[in-house]
């Protein structure tokens, strides 16, 4: 009798390995697909995902003439929903094959309106199907506001100029280097305009902030200065000052601030750094700092973002926050933590910083005059 | 062909193996009256079913079967080269260092492309003739700056033989089924705002009992967390100590407790029962950041400064053994029988004996480590960064039989199934054909 329970149980694992086969039923028009699909493009949270599967289940039924109008969904998609509708999308993008038309992706991917990751999504589907179309579309996307296509689109350009004469090249990488706004492409380009005469100021075309004033050093022993505000903090929201600022420029083609040159090579520290920056017009624009330091960073006495984390990275846009600028002069403020580990990589003290839009375009102007 | 004698100390018990122990076990439970012994007995019975759902030529995980490094199989060619002995090649649809897994008729892996590393891949391929069976893309909603040595799909996607999770450094959990179906996400950088590693995560997930286990150390938001598999909702979540670290779980069965994972931060380990997350027993002492623990004979051998012995029981702090002369860089050790291998930074494959770390042998092979190294019946597989695989045999001195090369960088560790080797590079997933 036992032996028998134990076969039952085997056969039931056993039967229960095989995959599971969904047969769903497709969505009965256009709007109940579309319907679907807003509603996937809501998902959040942990519960309820055999619904949400069900559901991706029937948009992956859906016919090739609704994938676009259900794909619109993506523009308001939480983090989870975005996937979710793609999940679904792509496996009725995979079903139809060429039912979906070169034609109606292509006019997809002509319609800046819609969101950067839609028309990508569009564009790869178009280049499965007529990879020519999708080429010659690039022509006129330089200055595309998806930047996975604007990069494909400075590439191209990169590509073609190869066979023309120098003149002609300078002209198009100047071009390029304009539109770019990926940090590889836009140093690629600089460095073949270098090598070929023409000088390019990699931290200006990138906009970072090079004038700073730099505070006196303070302890952060075992951390502890992270969250302790020191007198240039402490005063905030009145602009910092203290008699220990020194200016500070910045001479690295990234714009480093290197305390460990400013002040001193030093374990267990933390500094802070002031600069004025000029933009053109007031509104949101975003703060991006790489550092390989904790650090903490205010706009007009308003904090902006902070990372307690100690040598992980050092990328240039390592993080990216939204901060309130106003029109004219706006005072931004770092402060940089140093830890005590004592790895030969853990040395460096500094940070880069550069105010931009959200695709990058370096918006603010150097502000001179830091020494004050 | 290779690995048909034993390996000494004999070689990982096979499923048969396992199965001839619990019919053992049965036979003895008829006089056995406590609900402790039936509890103990129904956990062997759900380990046999486990062994039976991942089917014996399968490599449903990160380092095989329960991640220990052995594969069932006993023989794979000896000799392969890009003209030589391929069954099949794939191209890759972006970068990886997480290793391939073989379930039933798919080989599976995953991948991240794109400029910012935030298009994220799972590919199904058929196992005998390397067609795109299906290949599901995902945004990354978490952060994807990575190292350039590491990828953002650098955790080893797991099996168990229904379902597939795949962990990205994004801190995105993914669960498909076999046809690829979307089950259930998690995107656990939006639950968890603070959690990820500039320098990228790598520790790949774990499904234990119907619990997919997680395991984010990193200087934020660093916790484990167990998953329904079937549901995708939170069985437990338990705090971790903020400091980095790459270990995977590991899958540890223990009389008194059960299933549970071991999970190993740089500064110690802690066994967790995988049912509901308690901390069963735990253990502080200077652990590596990324090469993982392994065991056998029901001790865990720590990669440490060099490899510490230690019983996961009790409350003795004190290792059974420590051997600096078997060191592990970035590959993790593997034990099997009264054996133990490490490479170590030079790139020396040094083999001990796992009852008191003394140092039977080593062999330098070329190159750097990030893969470990893997067992099929008597013999190492070492596949280097550079390209090389090496196959080292243990019986006596250890001693390279054969080295094969192919194109390409590879950091992850290979996998093993019916008598394949399956290699992976940062382009390309390569099938090396049976003997």
């Amino acid at each position: 009798m036992r032996a028998k329970v134990w076969c039952v149980l085997a056969i039931v694992a056993t039967a229960s390995t095989r995959p599971s086969v969904s047969a769903a039923e497709p969505p009965q028009n256009v709007d109940e697909a579309v319907a679907i699909s807003v509603e996937l493009a809501k998902a959040s949270g942990p519960r309820g995902q055999a619904t949400l599967a069900a559901q991706a289940d029937r948009i992956a039924a859906i016919p090739a003439e609704w994938i676009v109008p259900c794909l619109a969904a993506v523009a308001d998609a939480t983090p989870a929903g975005g996937n979710w509708l793609r999940s679904g999308i792509e496996r009725a993008v995979d079903r139809t094959g060429d039912s979906l038309s070169a034609d109606t992706l292509a006019a997809v991917v002509a319609d800046r309106k819609q969101p950067a990751r839609v028309r990508t999504l569009a564009f790869g589907w178009l280049k499965d199907r007529d990879p020519s179309r999708a080429d010659g579309m690039l022509e006129g996307m330089v200055d595309d506001p998806a930047l996975d296509l604007r990069r494909e689109a400075v590439e191209k350009q990169l590509m073609a100029a190869a066979t023309v004469n120098e003149a002609a090249q300078k002209a198009t990488h100047r071009k390029c280097l304009a539109a770019a706004r990926d940090i590889d492409q836009i140093e690629r380009i600089a460095a073949w305009l270098s090598e070929h005469g023409e000088k390019v100021n990699i931290a200006e075309v990138l906009g970072f902030v090079r004038n700073w004033r730099v505070s006196e050093a303070f302890d952060n022993a075992r951390g502890v200065g992270f969250a302790k505000a020191y007198p240039p903090e402490a005063s905030l929201p009145s602009p910092p000052e203290t008699a220990q600022w020194k200016a500070v420029a910045s001479a690295d083609k990234h714009g480093a601030i290197d305390f460990n040159a400013s002040i001193a090579t030093k374990k267990g520290v933390l500094a802070y750094a002031v600069a004025d920056v000029v933009m053109p017009r007031g509104g949101p624009a975003e703060v991006r700092i790489g550092s390989p330091c904790a650090i903490s960073v205010w706009v007009n006495g308003r904090p902006v973002m902070s990372h307690e984390i100690y040598h992980a990275s050092e990328a240039i846009d390592q993080y990216v926050a939204a901060a309130e600028f106003r029109e004219g002069t706006n005072t931004v403020m770092v402060k940089c933590c140093q830890n005590e580990q004592t790895e030969p990589w853990a040395v460096d003290w500094e940070f880069r910083l550069r105010v931009c839009d959200p695709l990058g375009t370096p918006l603010a102007t150097e502000a001179l005059g830091n020494d004050k | 062909m290779i690995g048909t004698s034993s390996a000494r100390g004999g070689k990982i018990p096979s499923c048969r193996d396992r199965m001839a122990t619990v019919f053992g076990t049965l036979k003895t439970c008829r006089h056995v009256e406590s609900l402790g012994a039936l509890r103990r007995l129904a956990m062997m019975l759900t380990a046999v079913l486990w062994c039976a759902a991942a089917v014996a030529a399968d490599w449903p995980e990160f380092l095989g079967p329960r991640g220990r490094g052995a594969a069932m199989d006993s023989a794979i060619r000896t000799r392969w080269s890009e003209a030589e002995g391929i069954a099949w090649k794939a191209d890759l649809p972006g970068r990886g260092a997480s290793s391939p897994i073989v379930v039933g008729d798919l080989v599976v892996v995953t991948a991240s492309s794109g400029v910012r590393q935030d298009q994220l891949h799972i590919v199904a391929f058929d196992k005998a003739s390397g067609r795109t069976v299906w290949h599901r893309r995902f945004w990354a909603t978490g952060r994807t700056l990575v190292h350039p040595t590491s990828a953002v799909a650098a955790g080893t996607p797991a099996s168990d033989g229904k379902r597939i999770v795949a962990l990205f450094s994004s801190c995105d959990l993914f669960c498909v089924d076999l046809a690829g179906r979307l089950l259930w996400q998690r995107n656990l950088a939006v639950e968890h705002p603070r959690s990820g590693n500039d320098s990228g995560m790598g520790s790949s997930p774990r499904i234990v009992d119907g619990t997919a286990v997680v395991q984010i150390d990193c200087q934020g938001d660093a916790f484990a967390l167990g998953v329904d598999a079937a549901s995708g909702e939170d069985r437990w979540v338990v705090p971790r100590e903020k400091v980095a670290s790459w270990s995977s779980p590991l899958p540890l069965t223990t009389p008194e407790h059960g299933a549970c994972v071991l999970l190993q931060g740089p500064h110690g380990l802690k066994l967790h029962r995988v049912a509901d997350g308690t901390t069963v027993w735990s253990w502080k002492g200077e652990c590596s950041a990324i090469p993982m623990a392994t065991e056998s004979g029901s001790m865990v051998h720590v990669p440490s400064d060099g490899i510490a012995s230690v019983a996961p029981k009790g409350g003795d702090a004190t290792p059974a053994w420590k051997s600096t002369k078997l060191s592990c860089g970035i590959a993790s050790p593997l034990a099997w029988g009264d054996s133990i291998a490490c490479i170590n930074r030079a790139g020396v494959l040094g083999i001990g004996d796992v009852a008191d770390g003394r140092l039977r042998g080593q062999v330098r092979l070329a190159g750097s480590f990030w893969a470990s190294p893997i067992l099929v019946g008597a013999t190492i597989i070492a596949a280097s960064k550079e390209g090389k695989t090496f196959l080292v045999s243990t019986e006596g001195a250890p001693k390279i039989i054969a080295e094969n090369e192919l194109p390409g960088t590879f950091t992850a560790t290979p996998a093993v199934a019916d008598g394949n080797v399956y290699l992976r590079s940062e382009t390309t997933l390569w099938k090396v054909a049976t003997p």
